[in-house]
């Protein structure tokens, strides 16, 4: 096996600026209903990219932490570019709210529960849902990470040399395992 | 292809997600179970956990005492199905070696919620929660054979990759 660190932050970045950005925007965002699928997606493009800029074949654990590190970058922007969109919706949804005694007599219920929820753009509910985010993605990321390293990383290639005397050590892994 | 593992270091990454699973399961059941008790602090905190990953539109959510669960019912198929495929884990896979399923497999498993969740999106139909559960569980049950496995080679190959630095290092030159 390689055992030169592969360069994860690159990949991990581009990969997961593009995943939050995704994340963060209204309706585009949508996506990670099925199944955090920006997320996912966005992980498996950094193992993607990885295994492009890698000379050596890459493990499963390098699939990890390069999945890893893209969620929590994904979390990170998905938190920036939220912050003017609560504030754009939520400054819509007062405008409808406030109109609605001209159409209608009688308020739906619910209304006031969604103007208290405003108290979830304070800095520290902010705060909270980001490390929130940054947790969820990178486990979700990891998942990413390793079945981008199964359909996208090189397959090992088959050792040519002797096979190796009873008394050595097992093989490191080669590349990522495959088909079981 | 297989390759060989330490089995105790897989054994442990899997007990720790299985507990981290049982306590995610419990914290979406916790959210309605608060709510219904009159802890709407507690259970609002609980909601927001899970905020980032699922839409929580109450009418496609599964309900506790008359609130709904913290995830719909798409994403409660995933985590259930995750736990499932986790119980299945030692006795399909065991821990004696990193092996991924087939990649045929993943797709095959994905296609359904993949087809069910955008048609959905696109306004094609509206499927039952039954259904969206069902796609869910089907997706989650495959995911922990790439979770355990993956982590489970990550600390593996840190070890490896120490080992070799330690060799490679002007100390150990210099006993050489």
């Amino acid at each position: 096996m390689d055992q030169q660190k592969p360069g994860y932050l690159r990949p991990a970045l581009i990969a997961g600026a593009v995943a939050g950005l995704l994340s963060g925007l209204p309706f585009i965002g949508i996506g990670n209903c099925i199944c955090c699928l920006w997320i996912v997606g966005g992980a498996a493009m950094a193992a993607k990219l990885l295994a492009a800029q890698t000379p050596g074949l890459l493990t499963t654990g390098d699939g990890a932490i390069v999945g890893a590190l893209t969620g929590i970058v994904a979390a990170v922007v998905d938190t920036i570019v939220k912050i003017p969109m609560q504030h754009f919706n939520m400054d819509l949804a007062r405008g409808i709210i406030d109109k609605l005694p001209d159409v209608s007599t009688e308020m739906p219920a619910g209304l006031d529960e969604i103007l208290n929820s405003s108290g979830m753009l304070t800095p520290g509910w902010m705060l909270l849902g980001l490390f929130v985010s940054a947790a969820i993605y990178a486990i979700v990321g990891v998942l990413g990470g390793i079945i981008g390293v199964s359909l996208f990383g090189k397959k090992a290639i088959p050792p040519a040399s002797s096979p190796p005397s009873p008394a050595a050590p097992p093989p490191a892994a080669p590349g990522p395992p495959d088909a079981g | 292809m297989t390759v060989a593992r330490d089995p105790r270091s897989a054994r442990r990454i899997w007990l720790l997600t299985l507990f981290g699973t049982a306590v995610w399961l419990a914290a979406i059941v916790l959210a309605p179970w608060l709510a219904g008790r009159g802890a709407s602090g507690a259970a609002r905190f609980f909601y927001a956990v899970f905020a980032p990953v699922c839409h929580q539109i109450p009418d496609r959510c599964f309900v506790l005492n008359g609130h709904p669960l913290a995830v719909c019912g798409r994403c409660l198929g995933i985590y259930v199905g995750f736990a499932v495929g986790l119980g299945l884990y030692p006795f399909v896979r065991g821990f004696s070696r990193i092996s991924l399923p087939p990649a045929r497999l993943f797709l095959l498993l994905t296609l359904p919620m993949a087809l069910d969740g955008t048609a959905g999106i696109l306004g094609f139909w509206r499927s039952p929660i039954g259904l969206r559960f069902a796609t869910g569980f089907a997706w989650g049950t495959i995911l922990p054979f790439y979770f355990v496995t993956g982590v489970a080679d990550f600390f593996r190959t840190r070890r490896e990759r120490a080992a070799a630095r330690a060799l490679e290092s002007p100390a150990s030159k210099k006993v050489e």
